[in-house]
């Protein structure tokens, strides 16, 4: 545990020097970067995918993946439409369905996983492709708009002079925090990513652990769906295309081991920091869009290259 | 006391059929959809949509041998889309400029080969695991390529550039190619020792290494071969049209590894292959197509390529389970 | 497992039954308005102004300008040619700082960061086509919020977040150019398929409710048989349109392309299935890619307008809108080589007449 603890804090401490460098550098290229303003609206741009990323590090924890969080973002989308025009639901029920139904697709992953036995990588693929086509067929690719303007304040609108959905994020991450770091789930979480079978034998309840995290990872993206659909006003059945890489660098960004067993929120949060702010203060500094990937994926790359050079003994 | 020669027989057969259990269901899906759809619609069983299903996803069979291989070892690469779009881009643009043909062939395969090998000296020297390695590589060679080209598309493709794509008896090329080249990887894995040692270090590198396979060569080693084959697929997909569109083509990756994992590849490395994958392809391709002939409607063409994809997962753990082993 | 097969038994089955003929597959069942069978329309009647103003613009007017570009994506030979239209045009007008920038998938979500990233560093003007019309409303209205001079092209965005819209022709005008000139090739009774990029985008499920309203009405023999979506994906488009050719056989007798990646892929499928002059192609697409079959005779026409000029007159309105010289309620703007465009619908600005490339002509464009 000891060692654990400090070679995680190395890489920590090496990803918050990277992020500090990047946001120094970037605020010297352009003005606006490192304002209030600019900051917590990339805060708003970013609060889907950080939700999803919070539940994606508990899920590489425990050694496994979710490829299809961007897919129940899709079919969440769509449903918030469909439970309110298509079915006349009042629109605050249809929110609530929409995050259920998300909490039910990610218990369906579970399950296939747990009970099937089902690698999550494969798992997560098939249910890419299905959760993703019912949104397409659920919806026959109609949009639906016109929602009452309540409703923008949530992905457009401020409360304190804070975008909604930042505050919400906040909130979610402090509740990952604790749950993570300070509680059984949490700890048990980390067992059995470290050795499933030995968490197995000691008591730890890991099919049941795994049905929860899997069935948190879909609720994020529900939620995610409804702050998003908020935020552009309609409903598409494309939408959260390519979410789970994202999602996924992020987390692999901040410190947590693609083979389980090491993670921490705060670590996902400094590579979502990380992440975003090349995104914005690049294109802030005139880099196009084509070269803007490209040094996200060589920061990814450098990031734990340097972490395993300077840190622990390398993983595997 | 003697076994009777037959029961001896039996024996052998079952357990090759055991052992290619996947790969049989596999099979039996291709054929058992060629009646159901035949019988709707005899056309989908004419020369020309036969040749079309054979080799439309030519391409994603070839590069899947490559990525079976990978996931054997127990890694995985998710660039591979990406790689094949930049590769595509680089023989269209050396054929355009006027270099020889096999230059344009050519240069694909080599570069195909560095680039994988450096993912693979980062995978086992810089201990970093495949997903982020590729996954930071995907990033990179997404931008690049569109840095490379601006967006533009690469038309007026030279014919003999094109000749990847001539008849043999009527058959595409690309249907032979994947072909040949599956049954050599197939025969290459099963009996040389350097072939059997990817199996080895999938299923357990610390016994590998004890036997004295150098694990982290044969990884680089894998990767260079991956890419090797990836180079293949670029030609046979930059050859397809006659024109060449300077974006990744979207969810390639994801068809690749999809293949190989249908096919038998199990993630956890170790089993599985190239044939799977190969038989896998051609699934898929079928599939596309049967899913028009059946008039199944466009909007929900989606689920059902998930639910199958599904189905034959689970089909494939019960069937593993059955046998009384867990998921390897 | 039993109980999974009975569920993708079921599935199968639901999914079997087709979308009614009620529209064509991949159309969007907004309201259609066909225009008659011969002669033009009638007269339009006008419209008053209802584009978006921005809050406060800063006068610029014959100043140096910066502008970016961001089209539904990308890599596609169709924004390219769009995107060199409006880097002449900048050069012409010698004031202008252009760039071309976007999403390299057709992504909603990320052409909003990619114009809310060019908002926060201060460009004076945006040009958009738009891969969602609602979707992209508030981000533009957050532009023309600080100032920022918006200009759609291509596919709009609603009529209040931007200030005007350069469109290449009328829905229904498109409509009537693709099913006449099928209709010439393949006759009043011919059947014909749709390869389109996905049912989710605006224009082409616009295009396609068009054409079946205008088909009902002027050519009600002619049988639409199904709609396939391709993504922007070449080799894709070419696999459908290659199923579509093997599933109909003779009944087959066109392929409509509906987007610039859909036509050069489907009469690629018909030359290789042979069946060149047999099976009609008409569609949108840029010469540069349907060359080779135009130049064989494989294609007869391509009906389209100009991308490059659609990129030039959206450049020139911006510059124009910049420098207060077009007004809300003017009845036309002149945009340079291009002369006078008409305004219609308000706050639309129509290129013109749909062009078409054929033999004669094709081979002096190159985009």
């Amino acid at each position: 545990m000891k060692v654990d603890v400090r070679s995680l804090f190395r890489h920590e401490t090496v990803l918050a020097i990277l992020a500090v460098l990047t946001l120094a550098v970037l605020a010297h290229q352009h003005e606006a970067f490192f304002t209030a303003d600019n900051l917590l609206n990339q805060g708003r741009l970013a609060a889907e995918l950080g939700l999803v990323s919070l539940t994606m590090t508990f899920v590489i924890v425990t050694g496994g993946i979710d490829l299809s969080v961007g897919s129940i973002l899709g079919l969440g989308a769509i449903l918030v439409g469909v439970f309110w025009k298509n079915l006349g639901l009042p629109l605050p029920l249809a929110m609530v369905l929409t995050v259920l139904v998300g909490g039910l697709a990610g218990l369906g992953n579970g399950l296939i996983i747990t009970r099937f036995r089902v690698p999550p990588l494969i798992a997560t693929l098939a249910t890419l492709a299905l959760y993703r086509g019912l949104a397409e067929g659920i919806s026959k690719s109609r949009s639906v708009r016109g929602y009452p303007e309540w409703f923008f304040r949530l992905g457009q609108g401020d409360v304190a002079g804070v975008p909604t959905q930042v505050w919400i994020l906040a909130a979610a991450a402090l509740l990952a925090a604790v749950v993570l770091g300070r509680t059984t789930f949490g700890r048990a979480t980390y067992a059995l990513g470290a050795n499933e079978t030995a968490a197995r034998f000691s008591g730890v309840a890991v099919d049941r652990t795994k049905l929860l995290i899997y069935t948190g990872s879909g609720l994020a993206s529900g939620l995610a769906a409804v702050i998003f659909v908020s935020r552009v006003s309609t409903t598409r059945s494309d939408m959260g295309t390519g979410l789970e890489l994202d999602a996924v660098t992020a987390v692999v960004l901040g410190g947590t081991s693609i083979f389980g067993g090491r993670g921490t929120i705060v670590g996902t949060v400094l590579g979502l920091v990380l992440i975003q702010a090349l995104r914005n203060g690049l294109a802030l500094a005139g880099v196009k869009g084509d070269g803007t990937i490209v040094v996200i994926g060589a920061v990814l790359i450098l990031a734990i290259l340097v972490s395993n050079f300077v840190g622990r003994e390398g993983d595997g | 006391m003697e076994l009777p020669a037959r029961s001896v027989k039996r024996d052998r057969l079952a357990r090759l059929a055991s052992a290619y259990g996947q790969e049989l269901v596999v099979l039996g899906a291709v054929l058992v959809l060629m009646a159901v759809v035949g019988t709707v619609n005899h056309r989908f069983l004419s020369d020309t949509n036969l040749n079309s299903v054979f080799s439309g996803n030519a391409y994603i069979a070839v590069a899947a041998i490559g990525m079976s291989m990978v996931i054997i070892t127990g890694n995985i690469d998710v660039s591979v889309g990406a790689l094949i779009g930049v590769l595509a881009t680089i023989a269209g643009t050396l054929a355009t400029r006027g270099y020889p043909v096999w230059l344009a062939w050519g240069v694909p395969l080599v570069v195909g080969m560095a680039v994988n090998a450096a993912v693979g000296v980062l995978v086992a020297y810089a201990r970093i695991p495949a997903i982020v390695v590729t996954l930071g590589v995907l990033s990179i060679l997404r931008g690049g390529l569109i840095s490379a080209t601006g967006g533009k598309w690469i038309t007026d493709l030279p014919p003999a550039f094109r000749a990847a794509q001539a008849r043999l008896f009527g058959v595409p090329s690309p249907v032979y190619v994947a072909a040949v080249l599956t049954v050599l990887a197939a025969l290459w894995m099963r009996y040389s020792s350097l072939g059997r040692a990817i199996y080895a270090v999938g299923g357990n590198a610390e016994a590998a290494r004890a036997a004295g396979i150098r694990t982290r060569a044969m990884v680089v080693f894998v990767f260079a071969v991956h890419g090797f084959f990836a180079g293949i697929a670029s030609v046979l997909f930059a050859t397809q049209l006659q024109v060449i569109q300077s974006t990744v083509p979207p969810n390639l990756e994801l068809s690749i590894i999809t293949a190989s994992v249908i096919g038998g590849v199990s993630i956890l490395g170790g089993t599985g292959t190239v044939i799977g994958s190969t038989l896998a392809a051609l699934l898929f391709s079928e599939i596309a197509s049967a899913l028009i002939f059946l008039n199944v409607s466009a909007y929900w063409l989606r689920a059902v390529l998930g639910l199958l994809i599904l189905g034959t997962v689970l089909a494939d753990m019960a069937r593993r389970r059955r046998k009384g082993r867990l998921a390897p | 497992m039993r109980r999974v097969r009975s569920v993708l038994v079921l599935l199968l089955a639901a999914a079997a039954v087709r979308a009614q003929a009620a529209g064509w597959t991949g159309g969007d069942e907004l309201p259609t308005n066909p225009l008659p069978c011969q002669g033009a329309a009638g007269a339009e009647k006008a419209k008053p102004y209802d584009g978006g103003k921005p809050t406060n613009p800063p006068n610029l007017k014959g100043k140096k300008i910066t502008v970016v570009d961001v089209p539904k994506l990308i890599g596609i030979g169709y924004f390219n040619a769009t995107s060199k239209g409006i880097a002449d045009a900048a050069k012409e007008l010698g004031n202008v700082d252009a760039k071309t920038d976007g999403p390299t998938q057709a992504n909603i979500d990320q052409q909003i960061t990619f114009i809310d990233n060019y908002i926060t560093s201060g460009v004076n003007g945006i040009l958009f086509a738009a891969n969602d019309p609602v979707a992209i409303s508030p981000v533009l209205k957050k532009a023309l919020g600080k100032g920022i001079h918006v200009v759609g092209y291509d596919a709009n965005s609603e009529p209040g977040a931007r200030e005007w819209f350069v469109n290449q022709a009328e829905f229904n005008g498109i409509a009537k150019s693709l099913l006449d000139n099928m209709a010439k090739e393949i006759g009043e009774d011919g059947a014909f398929a749709i390869v389109t990029s996905t049912f989710t985008t605006p224009n082409q499920a616009r295009w396609i409710s068009e054409m079946s309203a205008y088909a009902q009405k002027c050519h009600p023999k002619m049988k639409w048989l199904e709609t396939v979506e391709a993504q922007e994906d070449n080799n894709l488009s070419f696999q459908q349109a290659n199923t579509l050719i093997n599933k109909y056989g003779d009944q087959l007798k066109g392929l409509f392309g509906m987007t610039s990646v859909a036509t050069p892929a489907a009469a690629e499928a018909v030359t290789q299935a042979n069946k060149c002059g047999k099976v009609a192609v008409v569609g949108l697409a840029t010469p540069n890619a349907m060359k080779p079959y135009v130049n064989k005779d494989c294609v007869k026409s391509v009906v389209l307008w100009n991308p490059v000029d659609l990129g030039y007159a959206a450049m020139y309105v911006l510059r124009a809108v910049t420098d207060g010289t077009l007004k809300p309620g003017a009845k036309e703007v002149k945009a340079g080589k291009l002369g006078e465009l008409k305004v219609v619908n308000g706050s639309e600005i129509l290129l013109g007449p749909p062009f078409v490339y054929n033999k004669g002509n094709i081979n002096n464009f190159d985009f």
